[in-house]
Formats: structure tokens, C-alpha cells, sequence
């Protein structure tokens, strides 16, 4: 395996960095044509495979409609991984400009005037406004469609989605094309349209890999892809992450063979981390802190919350500088001749590190004083019998805004604990270790926390 | 002034003392919240959402009534909650920010 994987490797990185989705899934089409590339519904009955030979086919299917008509650009509007891939590799082979738009994002493809088309049955089809030809370039005011390579929709945790563009070498800059990657198995728990998905489906068939697509994010169908499908590395959000930890069946745990966990999205914390080593013994776990629109900025892989404190500063191996404002906000210089740019993350010095402590949006001010919510549900998560907390401001006409809390119980519940009980043990727990102002005032159990497509649990403040 | 209204006004004050750490005490109608209750703004805040859990009704986001003007006492609160409720009080602007 290891010489074929250095062929392939050799052969990948020959080819034009557009170009390489297609190659690498053509390369296995023809050394491996019935080896699976990606496992649909996983862990559920209704469980397909997609096969390298069948992919590559697909592809070509595409690039044929592609090379006849010359669309002046195409929407992905698949819901089907393999149709996106398929949809993906073939615009950059022949170099159309390509928009990959999740569903709540639908409305922003307005803005690409006179781009074609394509769903899950691969048709090429005119969309809303008809398609243009490649050779009609007119440019648009939010952004430049027509020399754009790559559009993706941002996620919106900090407001309304928008369209970032990016070239084929911003988006494949963070695949990692060596032997160490090759032939493994990746879960994808991200939305594949989101440019989080679209880093694990990349990296995964780039280098001849499984991409293992779970039926549901509910955890016991997440473990049980993760078991049935030997997955080894796990690209998860900490909210998804802890999910799979408190929720799913202790059983499956411990059958996990992952080698690797990547965790991205949000902020991780040390008590995350902490159950995870205890969890998967000897697993690395690494933290990606990345934006849509800046891409992958820094990787942490010594196992630990936040990052180091030298790296403040000072000028990082691949170019990054990071400062923060005076108010703690994160900036990211990705190279000499980039600007600076805001972050919206706030972190804190502790010791000898630098910890994420929210978003600047998630601030939630009650009476002028503000509360970081992540320091109160890292508390609450604390308590014996709490499996997950989410903390989020609640209008209120009297302090503007109230600590409110969500909370799902551990299953089972600590010996001789009732729920009452663990409410009463949180409400101290955090009057002694908080200021009043920041104590949730609202504390409700709920059978799950509200996540959203992106992974992530949503911060906006909710009324009731 | 109505019974119903007071007995939800007490229990959502009781909860807030409950929460807080601070032992149950009488809630009558002519103490006033801070100096006789203790009640804070955050403590008022609380039983304000508790109430409108309870009610589906909060007077506070009415526009156009100004109700922190006149709410020292317990009878305040109830007073204020049972002009929000009653059916006049579909003459006041409607919520906006549900």
C-alpha cells in the first residue's frame, strides 16, 4: 500500500490543484474501480455505497454537459454527497466557476445572475435567470462571480450567511497530501455544502480515503457509523462531539477504533478534552480554529484548551500573525501582504495560554455588565448530573437582557439525585463561583440542546 | 384586586427568593419590593419572565405604557399585570417583539 500510496501521491500533486479532485478519484477509479469512496445513511438501514468507479463515472457525466455548454458558472444545489462531489471535481477540471449554496442559503444565489444549475440527478438545468454563456462577463457589485472559482456560504453563527469567494488553492490549502492520510476512513457530521464539510470530503477523497456519512446526527447513529464503517478520524464540533459522549450508548463507545479527532467550529474546553482522553484512550485530538472566510488560520495538537501564549504576536511557521484588540478580540494577519482581520472570538490569558472565551456577539449584557456565556456553561457542565448546558441571553425590558440556561440531564442520573436536586446544586454551584449578574436566573431541562447545521449550538438570544 | 393575579405574583417572588438562596418570607400586597422583599432589579427582571410564563403576558413590552413609574409595592405588580390582561387593554399598542 505504502508504494502505490506514493505513486498516487506523486501523481496527484503533478496535476493542477483545480484539477486534483477529479484526478485522485479517477487514479482510485482505475486501480480500485469497486473500493468504496462513500458510505450514505450510515448506521441505519438504509445504508449505500458509492463506489470509486461509479464516483469517477459520474464525474465524467458532468464534465461532458460542462464542456458542451460553457455555462458561465453552476450552483450546487445537491443534497447528495456524491452528486456534489461529482459536481465539484468536474467544474474544476474544466474550470467553471462553481457556487456550492446550503439550503437556508438558497436566496443569496440572486447574485450570481445567469449561472446554470445542477441537482442530485446531475442534469445541467438553466436556473432562475436563465443560463449565460462563459463569455457574457459582467460584473456584479457584492462580488465578482465571474472570476470567481469558488463561492461557498458562510455558515452565519455570527449573522446573516454570505457568499465568500475562494480559489481552488484557498479551498484545497489545508488538504494534507501524504502518506500518513492515505486510505483512511473520515465520518463527515458537518453539512457537506458548509466549507467545515467541504474540508472532510475533500481531504478524505483526495487521498484515497472512506467518507462515511452518518443517517442523522442523533448520537447512537453517529456511534453506530463510527463502529460499522471502522471510521478512524472524527471531524466534529465540541457541541457534537460532547453529544456523542453523554449520549450515545456506552457499548458503542468502547468499540470506537478512531484514531484521530479534529475539532473545529467552536471553542473546546479542558473538561471536553479531558473526557474525551478518558473516553479514547491514547486518540489525538487536534483543534482547528478556522473561519469561511479566512480558511484554516492555526492548529493546536498538544491535546490542550486554547493555544499557547508565545504564539501572540509573533510571526507563525506558514506566515500567520495573530494580535488581539484591546478588549481581547482575536486578529488574524494570514501573510505580510494581507490585512488584518477581526475575528469576532474573544480569548483570555490563563498561564501560559491563550482560551477562547466566546464570541463577541454572544456577549450577553445584563445591566451594562457583560457575561461571556461559555465560562457559565463550562460551570454548569461541572456539576454532577449535567450532561450539556446551553447559556443564552433573554430579552428583558427591566436589566435588557437575563442569564438564562438550558440543560440536559446525565441518563442515568447520579445515585439519589433527582432533577430538582440538580437544578438547586447548579443554581449554588454558580452563585458562589459567578458574580449575580451573571447566575442564570432561568434554568430549564431539556431533552437535547438545539444545534444547527452547522454543527454548532445557536447563541442568538431566544424569548421563552 | 384580583386573587388569582396576587397568587401568581407571590409564587414567581417566592421563586426568585428560592433560587437566589434566600429563605421564603409573607408576600402581601402592600410591601414594597425592595425595602420589604429585597428584590433587586435582576430578582425583579426573573419574576418578570417567571410571570410571563405563567400569564403569556408581559406588561413591560406594551409600548406605550411606562409601568416602571409606579411599581414600588407587590399590589404594583398585580395592578399592572391585570390592566395588561384585561380587556381594555387591547386599546394599547401591540407587542411587537414576539
Amino acid at each position: 500500500m505504502s508504494s502505490s500510496a506514493t505513486d498516487f501521491l506523486s501523481r496527484l500533486t503533478d496535476v493542477p490543484v483545480a484539477t486534483r479532485l477529479a484526478a485522485a478519484i479517477d487514479l482510485m477509479a482505475q486501480a480500485f474501480p469497486t473500493r468504496t469512496a462513500i458510505v450514505e445513511q450510515a448506521g441505519s438501514d438504509q445504508r449505500r455505497t458509492i463506489a470509486y468507479g461509479l464516483l469517477a463515472a459520474n464525474v465524467k457525466a458532468v464534465e461532458q454537459q460542462l464542456a458542451a455548454q460553457r455555462p458561465r458558472g453552476v450552483v450546487a444545489r445537491q443534497r447528495e454527497i456524491d452528486a456534489l462531489v461529482a459536481t465539484v471535481a468536474a467544474c474544476g477540471r474544466q474550470q467553471v466557476p462553481l457556487a456550492v449554496v446550503a439550503d437556508d442559503s438558497r436566496d443569496l444565489v440572486g447574485a450570481l445572475q445567469n449561472w446554470a444549475v445542477l441537482d442530485d440527478g446531475l442534469q445541467l438545468s438553466a436556473g432562475p435567470t436563465g443560463i449565460g454563456s462563459h463569455a457574457e462577463h459582467r460584473r456584479e457589485e457584492a462580488f465578482d462571480p465571474a472570476s470567481a472559482q469558488v463561492v461557498v456560504a458562510t455558515s452565519g453563527t455570527s449573522g446573516p450567511p454570505k457568499l465568500v469567494e475562494h480559489s481552488w488553492d484557498s479551498l484545497l490549502a489545508a488538504a494534507r497530501l501524504s502518506e500518513q492520510w492515505h486510505g483512511l476512513s473520515w465520518l463527515l457530521v458537518y453539512d457537506a455544502t458548509r466549507w467545515a464539510g467541504t474540508q472532510v470530503w475533500l481531504q478524505a477523497l483526495l487521498t484515497a480515503g472512506t467518507l462515511v456519512v452518518p443517517a442523522s446526527r442523533a448520537p447512537d447513529c453517529v456511534a453506530r457509523a463510527i463502529v460499522e464503517e471502522d471510521v478512524s478520524i472524527l471531524p466534529a464540533t465540541p457541541t457534537l462531539l460532547r453529544r456523542l459522549l453523554t449520549s450515545a450508548e456506552s457499548g458503542l463507545l468502547s468499540k470506537m477504533k478512531l484514531e484521530r479527532i479534529t475539532l473545529g467550529g467552536e471553542a473546546t474546553d479542558a473538561q471536553l478534552l479531558a473526557k474525551t482522553q478518558a473516553a479514547f484512550p491514547g486518540v489525538k485530538v487536534t483543534h482547528v480554529y478556522a473561519t469561511t472566510e479566512l480558511g484554516e488560520v492555526f492548529r493546536v495538537t498538544d491535546g490542550r484548551a486554547g493555544f499557547p501564549a508565545e504564539w501572540l504576536g509573533k510571526t507563525l511557521p506558514g506566515g500567520v500573525r495573530l494580535t488581539t484588540r484591546r478588549d481581547g478580540e482575536l486578529l488574524v494577519q494570514l501573510s505580510r501582504d494581507t490585512a488584518e482581520v477581526a475575528t469576532g472570538d474573544l480569548v483570555e490569558r490563563r498561564n501560559d495560554r491563550y482560551e477562547f472565551t466566546g464570541r463577541r456577539s454572544d456577549v450577553i449584557v445584563v445591566g451594562g455588565a457583560k457575561v461571556y456565556p461559555r465560562r457559565v456553561e463550562d460551570i454548569l457542565r461541572g456539576v454532577s448530573g449535567i450532561a450539556d448546558a446551553r447559556v443564552y441571553g433573554l430579552p428583558s425590558a427591566i436589566t435588557g437582557e437575563l442569564v438564562a440556561a438550558q440543560i440536559v440531564l446525565a441518563d442515568p442520573l447520579p445515585a439519589e439525585a433527582t432533577p430538582e436536586s440538580i437544578r438547586a446544586a447548579a443554581l449554588t454551584t454558580c452563585r458562589t463561583a459567578l458574580e449575580p449578574h451573571s447566575t442564570p436566573r432561568l434554568l430549564d431541562f431539556v431533552k437535547h440542546l438545539m444545534v444547527n447545521t452547522s454543527g454548532k449550538i445557536p447563541r442568538h438570544s431566544s424569548r421563552l | 384586586m384580583n386573587a388569582s393575579l396576587l397568587l401568581a405574583v407571590r409564587k414567581a417572588i417566592l421563586t426568585v427568593l428560592h433560587d437566589t438562596g434566600r429563605s421564603a418570607q409573607a408576600v402581601e400586597s402592600d410591601h414594597l419590593l425592595a425595602s420589604d422583599i429585597g428584590l433587586d432589579s435582576l430578582d425583579l427582571a426573573q419574576a418578570i419572565v417567571l410571570l410571563e410564563r405563567e400569564l403569556a403576558c408581559d406588561p413591560f413590552r406594551s409600548a406605550g405604557s411606562s409601568p416602571t413609574l409606579r411599581m414600588r409595592t407587590v399590589g404594583d405588580l398585580v395592578t399592572l399585570y391585570e390592566a395588561a390582561l384585561s380587556p381594555t387593554a387591547a386599546t394599547l399598542p401591540p407587542v411587537l417583539d414576539h
